[in-house]
């Protein structure tokens, strides 16, 4: 989460991190909450602005900050949360893939705890 | 100017509810770079030699390290200063957990309780807040419920939560913070003075909260190189599959850890106190990390059956481990993670826990308190159940629990009878389950640790050089220019391994990196932790530069002890350890395995002249003071 937002606005704020972090803390469970890049993006298909768009190099779902409107159906429309809603810029933070090598991998040093995988031309998600 | 630490204090006095901040200058975060640094400096300034510890003169203050809230690795370390209740000396507790990078991001460089509310109080910070919110619907809740209460009432799930439990409440003088729910300061009775002030819990809301750094692309350079050099360590990947207990029982079968309150050396059944155990047997249900951490030391364990089955706690950590365990002869794995669970819930520093009760049942052994006294509970070695009773007439007070959670010090002057004899403490600390015995870094560390005799202001473990990493072995050879004294038996160049762990150590405290990153795995060095301050701060410092500051640290805490009278006569260890050999197999020792005074006096006279400080008082000569930039410390310890 850190070093997303320090990636992306070039410092640490637990709020401006494409990635959240649904934690039971008394459990000792943490589990990522990012995008999963859909094929068939609800997200896209909810905006009325065409504000959301796909990169046609990594195939991460783009903001248009031009002409996002800051209305949030985006958000609700993520069947998986998938998307973070930044109050302070009135604007949905949904993961870029940094441009296709994610910091977050980077930095993740826990064995396996997320992976970035390439998906093949004939996978169904 | 961006950085990470602007030296920004937030001040609360709950006698009055006055809210105020301060800030510091440049030249005084040169000096005591942040962290515990700055928390040492505030701590002189505040008190002094007649501050009780549990007045509401004492102040307890929380500082975030110099790169806490960055994604520097395992940076996420908080400081907790006061003068200690058990010790009435310096004291200081570093804790991880998620706490500290919450505070951050909200501001908190420094957070200065002062004063004592009427009724029972928490603290709530959030970006624009500061409120101080009535308490009384947490009395006597334990730790896991007091945060489940606070997140339910607060109904957002992002806070993290400082608090006490019941044993806090009534006062036991090593009663814990603990952190994140999992994370203590433990020792010294951080809880008991949080108490005293009538503030059980201090939540911080970290949204909209932001950290800075001056040099974004250098620092993420040397971010990405301390990681880098952190997982590729020997160690690193040990602790992060076994946790703080080894992987095997060799340290258990080779004598490095005290058993049956340091009467011995070895434990059975020492495959039950070993990470492997934990995960072989059922237990680990999850490996956790720290704010920002990349090893992920922290076990969270479920018991899966028997008559403790689901019991949750994270933990036992190895101090735990032997504490509870092989202090009190209790070896029994369902047992040992009951008792790790109780004294995180009622928080507790496990350490002073075990040991209190460890001394208990040597009295009882020896018929110095009996069945009448314990209402009729059997205190014999290895009787868990006993045990669990203990623990609760302890936070509560009742019967001999109102004695022994005074600590050894004290139950053992009030029971008398050569008692102080076992009593296993010095400076009114007890010791920490390193066997010093079989380890002379460890030994001189542990008798000039300000706090007493623990290893958390050094952690010598490079002395064990081949047999501990490869990479301990060329920690030793770079401090002392030879590898031959990676031994952990030899009294010569120890005064230098100690030297050098406590400056380091100090730096990281002040950093907020966990002290594991530069002490047990050794992915970061002084030049590291020099240019992540540098590009976090702006403040330009070198390695060498800041390896002074930490010494002067380390200076700085030994001065407030003098101040409080202390002398060169209370750099000691345990009255056991350094009389009485210990029962059982001891690999490691050529020379007579006690700590004795003839022993301690040569390294100590070893370790004064390396850092100048007077041979007879102990006292840092003036020059010495003059050179650190401490000189206003010499009005308060030299006689006019």
């Amino acid at each position: 989460m850190l070093t997303c937002s320090f990636t992306h606005e070039g410092y640490f704020s637990f709020s401006k991190s494409r990635m959240q972090i649904e934690k039971d803390e008394e459990r000792a469970v943490s589990i990522p909450r990012v995008c999963i890049q859909c094929k068939d993006a609800p997200c896209i298909q909810v905006c009325s602005e065409e504000a959301l768009f796909k990169d046609k190099g990594t195939g991460a779902i783009m903001v248009d900050k031009d002409k996002c409107t800051g209305c949030k159906k985006c958000v609700k429309a993520c069947p998986y949360g998938g998307i973070v809603f930044d109050e302070e810029g009135s604007i949905p933070l949904i993961c870029d893939l940094c441009g296709g090598k994610p910091s977050c991998i980077e930095v993740c040093r826990f064995p396996q705890a997320i992976k970035f995988k390439l998906k093949k031309e004939n996978d169904e998600k | 100017m961006k950085s990470s630490y602007y030296g920004k204090i937030l001040h609360i006095n709950l006698s009055n509810n006055k809210i105020w901040y301060d800030i510091l200058g440049e030249e005084e975060i040169k000096l005591y770079l942040g962290g515990r640094g700055i928390g040492a400096k505030l701590l002189w300034d505040m008190t002094d030699n007649k501050t009780d510890p549990l007045s509401k003169e004492n102040v307890l203050i929380f500082s975030t390290g110099v790169l806490t809230g960055t994604n520097a690795p395992s940076s996420g370390r908080t400081t907790i200063n006061f003068k200690s209740p058990l010790t009435g000396r310096y004291f200081k507790c570093s804790v991880g957990g998620g706490w500290g990078l919450r505070a951050k991001m909200v501001g908190v460089d420094h957070l200065v309780i002062h004063g004592k509310a009427k009724k029972p109080v928490y603290i709530y910070i959030s970006v624009n807040k500061v409120e101080i919110r009535d308490a009384s619907f947490l009395l006597r809740k334990s730790v896991k419920e007091t945060n489940r209460i606070l997140k339910e009432k607060i109904e957002d799930n992002s806070i993290d939560v400082a608090c006490i439990g019941p044993a806090g409440e009534s006062k036991v003088k090593y009663a814990s913070i603990m952190f994140s729910i999992y994370n203590t300061a433990a020792r010294g009775g951080s809880g008991t003075v949080m108490a005293s002030k009538n503030l059980k819990a201090i939540v911080v809301n970290p949204n909209h909260g932001k950290v800075y750094v001056n040099d974004p692309e250098n620092f993420y350079k040397y971010v990405k190189s301390s990681l880098e050099d952190t997982y590729n360590d020997s160690h690193s990947p040990v602790m992060y599959k076994y946790g703080t207990s080894p992987d095997n029982v060799s340290m258990f079968d080779e004598g490095l850890v005290a058993s049956y309150n340091f009467r011995r050396q070895t434990i059975e059944n020492s495959y039950n106190f070993t990470g492997k155990c934990q995960i072989d047997e059922g237990y680990l249900e999850r490996r956790v990390g720290c704010g920002s951490c990349i090893i992920g030391c922290h076990r969270f364990t479920v018991v899966p059956s028997g008559s403790f089955k689901g019991t949750y706690s994270e933990g036992p950590e190895l101090e735990t481990y032997l504490a509870l365990g092989a202090r009190l002869g209790i070896t029994d794995e369902n047992y040992l993670m009951k008792l790790n669970e109780m004294a995180n819930d009622f928080g507790f520093d496990s350490i002073s826990l075990g040991s209190t009760i460890a001394w208990a049942m040597e009295s009882y052994e020896k018929g110095l308190i009996t069945k009448k006294d314990t209402n009729g509970l059997e205190i014999k070695w290895g009787n868990g159940d006993a045990v669990i009773e203990l623990i609760k007439m302890i936070a509560s007070r009742e019967g001999i629990g109102d004695l022994l959670a005074e600590g050894t010090k004290k139950a053992s002057e009030v029971i008398g009878n050569n008692s102080e004899e076992w009593a296993v403490q010095a400076n009114g600390l007890e010791q920490s389950g390193v066997e010093t015995r079989a380890m002379l870094s460890y030994a001189l560390a542990f008798a000039l640790n300000p706090r007493g005799p623990d290893h958390l202001t050094t952690e010598c473990l490079a002395e064990l050089g081949k047999s501990f990493s490869p990479e301990a072995e060329k920690i030793i050879e770079k401090i002392t220019g030879d590898k031959k004294y990676a031994v952990p038996y030899m009294t010569e160049k120890r005064a230098d391994i100690v030297t050098w762990h406590e400056n380091i150590y100090a730096v990281s405290d002040a950093l907020g990196i966990c002290a594991f990153l530069t002490t047990a795995s050794y992915g970061i060095d002084e030049e590291k932790c020099a240019k992540l301050f540098t590009y976090a701060t702006g403040i330009k410092i070198s390695s060498d530069e800041i390896m002074e500051s930490g010494r002067r640290i380390v200076t700085l805490e030994r001065c407030y002890n003098n101040r409080e009278g202390c002398t060169r006569e209370n750099d000691v260890l345990p009255k056991r350890l350094m009389n009485e050999i210990a029962e059982g197999r001891v690999k490691y020792q050529p020379i007579k395995p006690v700590n004795s005074k003839e022993i301690l006096d040569k390294m100590l006279d070893d370790y004064y002249e390396l850092n100048g400080w007077d041979k007879k008082t102990g006292y840092p000569e003036k020059g010495t003071l003059e050179k650190l930039k401490l000189f206003f410390c010499a009005d308060k310890i030299y006689p006019r």
